[in-house]
C-alpha cells in the first residue's frame, strides 16, 4: 500500500516536471502558433542557473526567479531576432529553425559551462524525507509537486480567467482586429515569449535539484515536452496537464512492473493514444478551408 | 567571367587530388627516418554523451606529451585528436581519416565499448598499431582481439569479478540487489559479478535493469526500498551515475544500504566530483585510483593543471601515452616492422600510473592491479582511496 | 555563348545556369566525368568517405520525396534506412553480401517499415505526424537496442562478408574504396533517376496535391491516405535500397543508424542542399559530413560551425545552398548584362 503511495507521488512528480516544461512550450504554440524547439535550452540554462545560485549560498529560494529572468532575457533577446520574423512562416521552418539555434545554444552553453555534469545542492530546507506508511519519499518532490501545482494553476488562471490572457488569446484569434483596438500585439507576443522562455527556465533550476545539468539534458528534455504537448492536443491547456499525467504515470509505472522494457511501454501508450487520436487529447476545433 | 566557376573549382579539385596523393605516395616512404615526426592518431569523444570524458583522456594525453618535451626516442610527436562523438559509425569514419589521409603511424583512444568494436576490423586490416585507452568489452580480449591492438586498459570482466570476491568476502554472503544501465557494459558488468560472486556461494536476489539515460530513479529506489537489500552492485556511469547516487541520497537510501560497483560509478573526476558528499561510503574496484601509489606524481600533476582529482579517463590518455611512449622506445623510434613492436611491448611490463603492467600475449590485454576503492572524506572532498589491491588481474582470454 | 556544346571539352566550362539547355547526352557525359574525377585523384579513404555521402545522400534523397512533396516531416525516417541496414547486415551472415540480394533485402525491409510506419501514422498530419513518427522511430530504437541476440544490442553488429557482385564470369568483391564509390554511384543515380520519375508521375502530382489542398483533394475524390501511402513506400523503398549498402563501407552498423538523431541529421542536410530539388539530398549530405568530418579535427565546436550553417541556411537561403546561391549568381549576372 506504501509502495503503491509512494509510487504514485514519484509519478506526479515527475509528471509536475514535464508538465512544467511543457507549458512553457505549449503557452507559446497555443498562443501564438510558434513551435519552439529552443525550449530544452532554455531549461538548461535555467538548471545551470539553479546550479550555480544554489552553491553559491545566497538564499535558496530566490534560485527560481533568477532562473525564470535568465532564462526570460535569453527568450527577450530571441524573440528580437530571429523568432519574430518566423511568425508567419510554417511550422516546418520554425522546427528548423529553432531545432538549428538549439544546436547552437549546446554547444554555446558547453562552452560556457563546460562539459562536466553539475549537480545542484539541494537546499537544507528540503533535503530530508517524509515517510508514508514507512516508504520514504524526498520532501523536495513534495515541493516540486506543490510548487508546480502552483504555477501551472496561476498561469490557468491568468490566460483563461483574466483580461490579460484575454488579449493574447484574441491575438491569435485575429491579429489585425487586437491592433485596431489601439494594442501593440507585438509587445504581447515578446510578453508570451518572455514567460514561456522564463518558465522554461524555472522548470530546469526545479529538475536540476533531480536530474543535474549536462550537455544533453536541453535534448532530452525537448523531446519529452514535445512528446507531452503535441499528445495533449495543441491549444489546449487542459490536454498538456492530462498527457503530462499520463507520461509521468507511464513512465513511471513501467518502471515500477517492468524496468526493462519501460522505455518501450511509455512511448508505445504515447503512440497509442496518437493513434486513437490523431489530434491528440484535447483536439482544438478549427475551420478548414 | 563566366569560367571563373568551374575552372575554380576544378582547380580546387586538382590541388586535392594532388594533397591525397603525396599523402598516401609520399608517407610512408619517408615515414621511417627519425627525423620525421611521430604521427599518434586519438579518437575520443568530444561531443555527446562522453564529452566530458573524451576532455580528460585527450588532457591526460597532452599532459604526457608536454611533460615529454613533445618528442619520442628522439622523434618530435605531431598529436591528432578526433571526435567520435561516441557513435561507432563516426569513430569508424575517423579512424579511417586517421589511417586513410593523415597517415598517422599510431591509433589510439576511444572510450566507448561500441566503438572499439567497431573499429576493430578496420583497424586489424590495415594493420595499424592500436592502443585502445578505454573500451573494456570483454570481447575486445577475447574473440575480437587482434594482432596490432593493445588494450593498456581493463575489461570489463577484471572489474565484475573482483567486486564479487570483493563482495562475498567483506559485504555478505547474501542480500545482494543489483541494479545497472541496460545495455552491454551495464549487462557485461553484472553477469561477471553474479558468476564470481555466485561461484563463491553468495546469493543474488533481485536484479534491476534501467534504461540507458534514465531521468528519473524514483520508482526503482522506491522498489529497492521496498525490497531492503544487504548491499547493492552497480553498474552507472556519467550523467546516470551521478544521478543514480544522487538520488539515492535523496531517498535516504545512501548510508543504509552499502553500494559497490564498477569503477565508472565512483569515477573520481566525472561523477564524485559532481555528488560529492552522495558518493562518500561508496565502493568500487577499477583499474585507477588517485591515491594508487603508483599514481601519487601524475595526481598532484594533474590537479595542478585541471583543477581536478584524475578520474580513469584522464588517467587513460596518460597511460596510453606511458605505453606508446615504451612501445617506441624499445624499438628506438623505428616502427617499420610492427612485429617487432609487438615483440618490445610484450617482453616486459610496462610501468604506468595505473600501476606495473604487463601485457597478455595471447590478447595484447593489460594484465592489471585492480584496486578496491572506499569513497572517503579527503583534503579537497570526497576521494577515491584504496583499500585492497588486487595484484596482477588477467583476463580469462581467449579461451573464455 | 550558347552554342558551345560542340564536344571540344569546353563543355565542362559553361556555367552551371547555362546548363539547363544542354541536351541530355552531353548532361550524361559531363556527369560521367564530374564522378572520374574522384577515381583519379582520391585515395582509398576518400572514395570510401564519397561512397559514404552518395549513400546517405539518398537516404536523404528519399525523405526530400516525404518532406518535399507531401509535406510530411518524419523524424522517424532513419528506421527505413537504419531497418534496412540491420535487415541486410543480418541477411548477410546466412545468405552471403550478394549484392543484388542485400539490395532486394534493403528494398524489401524499407518497404516492409514504410508499410507498419504508414498504417500507424495515417492519420496524423504536421506536428502529430512529426511526433509520432519520432515516437514509432524510438520505439524501434529500443527494440534494436535491446534485442543482443539479432542485432547485437548497443555494440551493433560487425564481422559479416564483404559484398560481391556476381556477374556471369566472375565474382567480384566490392571490398575496396572504388568498388564501393562506383557501387554507391550507381545506387544514387538510379534513385535519383526513381525519385524524378515518381514525383513526375500522377501519383507524385496529387501528393503536391495532398500537401497544398488536402481538403480539396478529398473532395475530388483522391484518397489520401492511400497516397500517401505510396509516397511512403517509394520512400521506403529507395531509403532501404541506400540502407543495404551502408553496413558494407564501414563493415559496421548500429544502433545509432536507427536513432531519432539520425532522422534530425537527414533533415538538416536535406534543408542545407534545398528541399523538394532532389538533387540538394547529395549536396546536403556533403556539406554536412564535410564539415562533420573535416571542421571537427580543428575545433571543438564544430557543432556550433554546422549549427551556425543550418540557421543561416534557414534564414537567408530557405530553399537551399545551391538554389541560394544560383538566386544570388543569376542576380549578378542580370546586373552585369544590363550594364
Amino acid at each position: 500500500m506504501g509502495f503503491y503511495a509512494v509510487q504514485s507521488l514519484n509519478a506526479l512528480s515527475f509528471s509536475m516536471l514535464l508538465l512544467l516544461t511543457g507549458l512553457g512550450l505549449s503557452v507559446v504554440l497555443n498562443l501564438m502558433n510558434f513551435v519552439n524547439l529552443t525550449h530544452g535550452s532554455f531549461f538548461l540554462l535555467g538548471a545551470y542557473v539553479g546550479v550555480y545560485w544554489l552553491a553559491s549560498g545566497a538564499p535558496w529560494w530566490l534560485a527560481f526567479p533568477v532562473a525564470f529572468v535568465a532564462a526570460g532575457l535569453a527568450g527577450f533577446l530571441l524573440e528580437r531576432f530571429p523568432f519574430r520574423q518566423f511568425y508567419a512562416r510554417t511550422h516546418l521552418m520554425q522546427v528548423l529553425l529553432t531545432y538549428g539555434l538549439s544546436v547552437i545554444f549546446a554547444d554555446l552553453m558547453r562552452w560556457g559551462f563546460g562539459a562536466q555534469i553539475l549537480s545542484a545542492e539541494i537546499p537544507e530546507a528540503l533535503r530530508g524525507v517524509v515517510f508514508i506508511m514507512d516508504m520514504p519519499f524526498p520532501i523536495y518532490r513534495l515541493f516540486i509537486i506543490g510548487f508546480g501545482a502552483a504555477l501551472a494553476f496561476a498561469l490557468w488562471f491568468v490566460i483563461d480567467r483574466t483580461i490579460w490572457g484575454a488579449v493574447v488569446r484574441a491575438c491569435v484569434t485575429d491579429r489585425g482586429f487586437v491592433e485596431t483596438l489601439g494594442l501593440d500585439t507585438r509587445r504581447i507576443f515578446t510578453a508570451v515569449l518572455v514567460i514561456s522562455a522564463g518558465l522554461g527556465g524555472i522548470s530546469g533550476a526545479l529538475g536540476a535539484g533531480i536530474l543535474s545539468a549536462y550537455p544533453g539534458l536541453d535534448e532530452e528534455v525537448l523531446i519529452l515536452a514535445l512528446i507531452v504537448v503535441v499528445a495533449g492536443g495543441l491549444g489546449t491547456f487542459r490536454g498538456t496537464v492530462l498527457s503530462a499525467l499520463l507520461l509521468g504515470f507511464a513512465m513511471t509505472f513501467s518502471k515500477v512492473w517492468v524496468p526493462e522494457f519501460s522505455n518501450v511501454v511509455a512511448l508505445a501508450v504515447m503512440a497509442a493514444l496518437l493513434v486513437a487520436l490523431p489530434e491528440g487529447l484535447v483536439a482544438r476545433k478549427v475551420r478548414q478551408v | 567571367m563566366t569560367e571563373r566557376f568551374p575552372l575554380s573549382r576544378r582547380s580546387f579539385l586538382a590541388t586535392a587530388g594532388a594533397t591525397a596523393v603525396t599523402g598516401a605516395i609520399g608517407a610512408p616512404a619517408l615515414a621511417q627516418t627519425a627525423n620525421k615526426p611521430l604521427k599518434i592518431g586519438m579518437v575520443t569523444s568530444l561531443s555527446g554523451p562522453f564529452t566530458a570524458l573524451g576532455e580528460s583522456m585527450r588532457a591526460g594525453m597532452q599532459m604526457f606529451l608536454a611533460e615529454n618535451g613533445g618528442k619520442l626516442a628522439g622523434r618530435a610527436v605531431e598529436l591528432i585528436v578526433e571526435d567520435d562523438q561516441a557513435k561507432p559509425d563516426e569513430g569508424v569514419r575517423k579512424f579511417r581519416k586517421l589511417l586513410g589521409q593523415d597517415n598517422v603511424d599510431i591509433v589510439s583512444g576511444v572510450i566507448s565499448s561500441a566503438v572499439a568494436l567497431a573499429v576493430r576490423d578496420v583497424v586489424t586490416e590495415a594493420k595499424a598499431l592500436t592502443f585502445i585507452s578505454a573500451g573494456s568489452a570483454n570481447d575486445l580480449a577475447r574473440k575480437a582481439a587482434s594482432p596490432f591492438v593493445f588494450r593498456p586498459t581493463k575489461t570489463n570482466w577484471m572489474l565484475g569479478h573482483t567486486a564479487g570476491q570483493w563482495a562475498f568476502e567483506k559485504l555478505g554472503k547474501s542480500g545482494c540487489l543489483t541494479i545497472a544501465a541496460d545495455y552491454a557494459a551495464g549487462r557485461e558488468s553484472v553477469s561477471d559479478f553474479v558468476a564470481s560472486y555466485q561461484q563463491q556461494g553468495g546469493k543474488v536476489g533481485k536484479q534491476l535493469w534501467a534504461p540507458l539515460g534514465t531521468t528519473d530513479f524514483g520508482p526503482l529506489l522506491t522498489t529497492i526500498a521496498a525490497e531492503r537489500p544487504e548491499f547493492i552492485f552497480s553498474f552507472f556511469a556519467g550523467s546516470d551515475a551521478v544521478r543514480f547516487l544522487r538520488q539515492m541520497r535523496e531517498y535516504r537510501l545512501h548510508g543504509k544500504v552499502k553500494l559497490i560497483g564498477s569503477g565508472a560509478l565512483f569515477d573520481q573526476e566525472d561523477v564524485v566530483s559532481a555528488v560529492k558528499e552522495a558518493a562518500l561510503g561508496g565502493l568500487n574496484t577499477c583499474n585507477q585510483s588517485p591515491t594508487a601509489p603508483s599514481s601519487a606524481a601524475f595526481t598532484k600533476a594533474y590537479q595542478a593543471a585541471r583543477n581536478a582529482m584524475p578520474g580513469e579517463m584522464g588517467t587513460a590518455g596518460y597511460v596510453t601515452g606511458q605505453v606508446i611512449k615504451a612501445a617506441v622506445e624499445r624499438v628506438q623510434g623505428d616502427l617499420s616492422n610492427k612485429e617487432k613492436v609487438k615483440e618490445a611491448l610484450l617482453a616486459k611490463e610496462v610501468e604506468t600510473v595505473f600501476g606495473p603492467m604487463p601485457f597478455d600475449p595471447r590478447n595484447n590485454q593489460a594484465i592489471l592491479d585492480i584496486y578496491v576503492n572506499e569513497i572517503k572524506e579527503g583534503a579537497g572532498g570526497p576521494v577515491n582511496q584504496v583499500i585492497h589491491t588486487y595484484k596482477a588481474v588477467r583476463d580469462p582470454g581467449p579461451v573464455a | 555563348m550558347s552554342s558551345i556544346a560542340d564536344g571540344t571539352g569546353r563543355v565542362e566550362a559553361r556555367p552551371a545556369s547555362e546548363r539547363r539547355s544542354l541536351p541530355m547526352t552531353a548532361k550524361v557525359a559531363l556527369l560521367a566525368l564530374a564522378a572520374a574525377i574522384p577515381l583519379l585523384f582520391a585515395g582509398d579513404y576518400q572514395l570510401r568517405f564519397l561512397a559514404e555521402i552518395l549513400i546517405i545522400g539518398t537516404a536523404v534523397l528519399s525523405l526530400d520525396l516525404l518532406v518535399g512533396f507531401g509535406g510530411l516531416v518524419s523524424l522517424g525516417h532513419a528506421v527505413f534506412f537504419g531497418g534496412a541496414a540491420y535487415a541486410a547486415a543480418i541477411a548477410a551472415q546466412t545468405l552471403g553480401a550478394d549484392v543484388v540480394v542485400m539490395l532486394a533485402v534493403g528494398i524489401a525491409t524499407g518497404m516492409a517499415s514504410a508499410l507498419l510506419m504508414g498504417v500507424v501514422v495515417m492519420r496524423t498530419i504536421a506536428l502529430f505526424f512529426l511526433i509520432l513518427s519520432l515516437i514509432v522511430g524510438q520505439i524501434v530504437w529500443e527494440v534494436v537496442f535491446h534485442w543482443r541476440e539479432v542485432t547485437g544490442g548497443a555494440d551493433g553488429l560487425r564481422g559479416f562478408p564483404v559484398l560481391t557482385l556476381h556477374t556471369g564470369f566472375a565474382t567480384i568483391p566490392l571490398n575496396n574504396g572504388v568498388a564501393l564509390y562506383l557501387a554507391a554511384l550507381v545506387l544514387a543515380l538510379a534513385a535519383y533517376l526513381a525519385a524524378r520519375s515518381f514525383v513526375t508521375a500522377p501519383i507524385g502530382r496529387a501528393l503536391l496535391g495532398t500537401r497544398e489542398r488536402q481538403l480539396r483533394m478529398s473532395a475530388l475524390g483522391y484518397s489520401i491516405p492511400r497516397i500517401r501511402l505510396m509516397a511512403l513506400l517509394a520512400s521506403g523503398a529507395i531509403a532501404g535500397a541506400a540502407g543495404a549498402l551502408y553496413p558494407f563501407v564501414n563493415q559496421y552498423v548500429g544502433p545509432n543508424a536507427v536513432h531519432w538523431t539520425m532522422s534530425a541529421m537527414m533533415i538538416i542536410m536535406l534543408v542545407i542542399g534545398g528541399v523538394g530539388s532532389l538533387y540538394g539530398a547529395f549536396i546536403g549530405s556533403a556539406i554536412y559530413l564535410g564539415i562533420q568530418t573535416y571542421v571537427s579535427s580543428y575545433t571543438d565546436r564544430w557543432q556550433l560551425v554546422v549549427g551556425l550553417v543550418f540557421v543561416l541556411t534557414v534564414m537567408i537561403m530557405p530553399k537551399g545552398v545551391v538554389a541560394g546561391l544560383k538566386a544570388a549568381f543569376g542576380r549578378r549576372k542580370d546586373a552585369e548584362g544590363r550594364s
